[in-house]
C-alpha cells in the first residue's frame, strides 16, 4: 500500500536519508521510531510530498508521490504533531477549509465524523478556544474527511494525558478493524508502538537499522547475559567472533550464532564459563541498544563463528 | 467549481483574521481627519486658487467628487501601501511560518495551485479595499459637502488636468479610477506576495516589498533618472490617472498595464518557483 525505495536527502550538504527503503502492507499499522534527527520526519515529509527527495522515492497505492502528488494524496490523510488550524476560525470552518481541498465539502459526513471524535458540542467554537486533546481529535476528524486508505500520522499522542492517549489508540485500533485502513506511524512513545504496530522501522542517524515485526527485532540481535573469565581475553574472542559487547558481560550474538558452539569455542579457547543465559529485553532496550550510535567495536562486521 | 469552492475558502481565512481589517479602520479615520481639514477655511484656500486660476467656479468643483478623488489618488501609495504589503506578505508566509501549509500540503492539491487561489485572494482584497475606500471617502464628502457639483482632476507629475462638470460623468469616472488604482496596487501586493514565497518571515516579506516601492519612489525623484521614469514601478502604477482625461488615452493605459501585468506575472513566477522548491518539514 505504501512503498518507500532508496530515499536520499541532504539539508544544506548534511545527509538526512541515506537509502532507505520499507513497505507498508494494506491493513498494517507499522511503526516509524528513531530519534530526533533520525530522519522520521524527513521520511514522512516525502511520503507527503512536503520535501523533495535527492534520490529515491514514495508511493502510495502504486501511485508516486513526487510524479503525480495530488493523485496519490487522494488516498492520505495526515496529522501532525501539534496540528496547527486556523485559529480565528471555527472547528466547523476549518474542516470545510480544508476539506474543500480534495472535493466538494460533505456536510452529512463531516457531521458523522465530528460526532465520531467527540467534538459536537465545540465544533462551532473557534479552534483558539480548543484544548490540545480536542485540537488532536479536530485533526483526526480533517483526516478522515477525504475516507482515506493511509493514515499518516506523525507524533500524534505527544501532549496527549493518558486517558486521551488511550482514547486515540483504541480509535485507530478500530478504524482499522472496520476499514482496513493503512497506517504509518511515527512516534516516540515505544509503549504506543508496541501495542499498536505490527511492524515498525527504526532509522538511526538517516539510516535503516531495521525493519520487520517486534518479534524479529528480538531474534535478530539475541543478548545474552555472562560471566567469562578472563574478561578482557573473552571479550576480544566474542568481537573477533562476531559479537557485539553492550556492557561488560552483556553480549549481542549474531542472529544465526548458535550460543552452544559459542559456549563450547569460549571454554575450548581456555576462557571459564560460568553463567551464560539469554536475556528477555523490552521494546525500550531493544530500541535503544538498536538507536545507539555505532561504536568501534560494533562497526566491526558480523563474521561467522568458527 | 472546485477553484472558485476553494478561493472562498481563501478569502473566508483572509477576512477572518482581525488584522486584515486594520487598514480599513485607518482609513476611515484619515477620510474623517481629511474631511476636518477640508471644511477649514484655511484649506480651502488652496483649492480655490488652484480651481479659480484654471479659470472654474470654487463652488461648482469643491465637491464631494473633488475629495474623493484626492482622498484616493493621495492616500493610497502612502498609506494603503502599507496594508497591501501586510496582508500580501502574509498570505503565504504566515501560513508557513504557524504550519497550516503543512495541513493543506497533505491534501490532493498542487502548489500552484495553492499559490493561484492565494495570489487571487490577494488581488480581490487589494482592489476590494480601493473600493472601499472611494465609497466611504464619497460617502463622507457627500455627508459634508453635499451629493452634487463637478470633478477637478489635477496631476502635476502625470501631467493630466480634466474637469467633469456633471456628476454623472464625474462619478463614472471616479468609478473607474477606483478600479485602476486597485489593478496598479495589485502590483504592490505582488511584490509582498513573491517575498511571502520564499523562507522568511511574514514581517520581512512585508518590509522587503515597502522598502523596494518607496526606493522605487525615492530614486524617481532624481533629476538624472528623469528620462528613464517610464521604468519605474510606482510610475507605470501612477498611470490610473489616465483614466481620468477627459478623453481616455487607451494606448498610454494599455501599455502601462501590460508593464505592470507582465511585472506580476513575473514575480508570481518567482515566488513559484521558490515555493516549488521549498522543503516543509515538521
Amino acid at each position: 500500500m505504501l512503498t518507500v525505495t532508496g530515499l536520499c536527502k541532504s539539508f544544506g550538504g548534511k545527509p538526512a536519508l541515506h537509502d532507505v527503503s520499507f513497505k507498508v502492507e494494506r491493513g498494517e499499522i507499522h511503526g516509524l521510531l528513531g530519534h530526533n534527527g533520525a530522519g522520521k520526519s524527513t521520511t514522512l515529509g516525502i511520503i507527503l510530498g512536503m520535501v523533495e527527495p535527492d534520490g529515491g522515492e514514495a508511493s502510495i497505492g502504486g501511485i508516486s508521490v513526487q510524479r503525480d502528488h495530488a493523485e496519490a494524496m487522494r488516498q492520505v490523510g495526515a496529522i501532525f504533531e501539534s496540528p496547527a488550524f486556523f485559529e480565528y476560525l471555527s472547528g466547523w470552518e476549518n474542516l470545510r477549509i480544508l476539506s474543500e481541498f480534495s472535493g466538494p465539502f460533505k456536510e452529512r459526513a463531516t457531521r458523522k465524523i465530528v460526532e465520531r471524535v467527540g467534538l459536537t458540542k465545540h465544533i462551532n467554537n473557534k479552534v483558539g478556544t480548543y484544548s490540545h486533546g480536542m485540537r488532536q481529535r479536530l485533526a483526526l476528524a480533517q483526516a478522515l474527511l477525504p475516507e482515506p486508505k493511509v493514515l499518516l500520522l506523525d507524533e500524534p499522542t505527544n501532549g496527549l494525558d493518558p486517558e486521551g492517549i488511550k482514547w486515540f489508540r483504541d480509535f485507530i485500533l478500530n478504524l482499522r478493524e472496520e476499514r482496513g485502513i493503512t497506517v504509518l506511524f511515527n512516534s516516540h512513545l515505544l509503549a504506543e508502538v508496541e501495542q499498536m504496530c505490527d511492524r515498525v522501522t527504526i532509522l538511526r542517524e538517516g539510516r535503516l537499522v531495521h525493519d520487520g515485526t517486534l518479534k524479529s527485532l528480538q531474534d535478530e540481535a539475541p543478548v545474552y547475559e555472562a560471566t567469562l573469565e578472563p574478561w578482557d581475553e573473552a571479550r576480544d574472542f566474542l568481537v573477533l567472533n562476531g559479537a557485539r559487547i553492550l556492557a561488560p558481560g552483556r553480549i549481542a550474538l549474531p542472529p544465526d550464532a548458535d550460543p552452544a558452539i559459542i559456549v563450547a569455542a569460549l571454554v575450548g579457547s581456555g576462557i571459564r564459563v560460568s553463567a551464560f543465559a539469554p536475556v528477555r529485553r523490552s521494546l525500550e532496550d531493544l530500541y535503544l541498544e538498536i538507536t545507539a550510535k555505532p561504536s568501534k567495536e560494533e562497526a566491526l562486521p558480523f563474521l561467522p563463528v568458527a | 467549481m472546485n477553484f472558485l469552492r476553494q478561493l472562498r475558502g481563501e478569502l473566508r481565512k483572509l477576512f477572518g483574521r482581525r488584522r486584515t481589517y486594520i487598514g480599513y479602520g485607518v482609513f476611515l479615520v484619515m477620510e474623517l481627519i481629511i474631511l476636518f481639514v477640508f471644511k477649514l477655511e484655511r484649506s480651502q484656500r488652496g483649492m480655490r486658487e488652484l480651481i479659480e486660476r484654471n479659470g472654474f467656479g470654487f463652488d461648482d468643483y469643491y465637491s464631494s467628487l473633488t475629495i474623493t478623488y484626492w482622498v484616493m489618488g493621495f492616500s493610497m501609495f502612502l498609506l494603503g501601501s502599507i496594508y497591501f504589503a501586510l496582508v500580501a506578505g502574509d498570505i503565504v508566509a504566515k501560513e508557513s511560518e504557524d504550519g497550516n501549509l503543512r495541513l493543506v500540503l497533505a491534501r490532493p492539491v498542487s502548489r500552484l495551485r495553492i499559490l493561484l487561489l492565494k495570489y487571487a485572494a490577494i488581488a480581490i482584497y487589494t482592489v476590494s479595499f480601493v473600493i472601499f475606500v472611494g465609497i466611504t471617502g464619497y460617502a463622507m464628502s457627500v455627508a459634508a459637502l453635499g451629493w452634487d457639483g463637478g470633478l477637478f482632476v489635477w496631476n502635476y507629475k502625470m501631467k493630466v488636468f480634466a474637469v467633469f462638470p456633471d456628476w454623472g460623468s464625474g462619478i463614472a469616472r471616479i468609478g473607474l479610477a477606483a478600479v485602476g488604482i486597485g489593478i496598479s496596487m495589485i502590483t504592490l501586493s505582488s511584490i509582498a506576495f513573491m517575498f511571502s514565497c520564499f523562507k522568511m518571515k511574514p514581517a520581512a516579506a512585508t518590509i522587503m516589498a515597502l522598502s523596494i516601492l518607496f526606493v522605487d519612489l525615492v530614486l524617481q525623484e532624481f533629476p538624472f533618472f528623469k528620462p528613464y521614469e517610464q521604468y519605474f514601478i510606482t510610475w507605470r502604477m501612477s498611470s490610473w490617472v489616465y483614466l481620468l482625461e477627459n478623453t481616455i488615452s487607451w494606448p498610454k493605459l494599455a501599455m502601462s498595464y501590460g508593464f505592470l501585468f507582465g511585472l506580476n506575472a513575473t514575480l508570481f513566477l518567482i515566488g513559484y518557483t521558490a515555493f516549488r522548491l521549498r522543503d516543509f518539514k515538521t
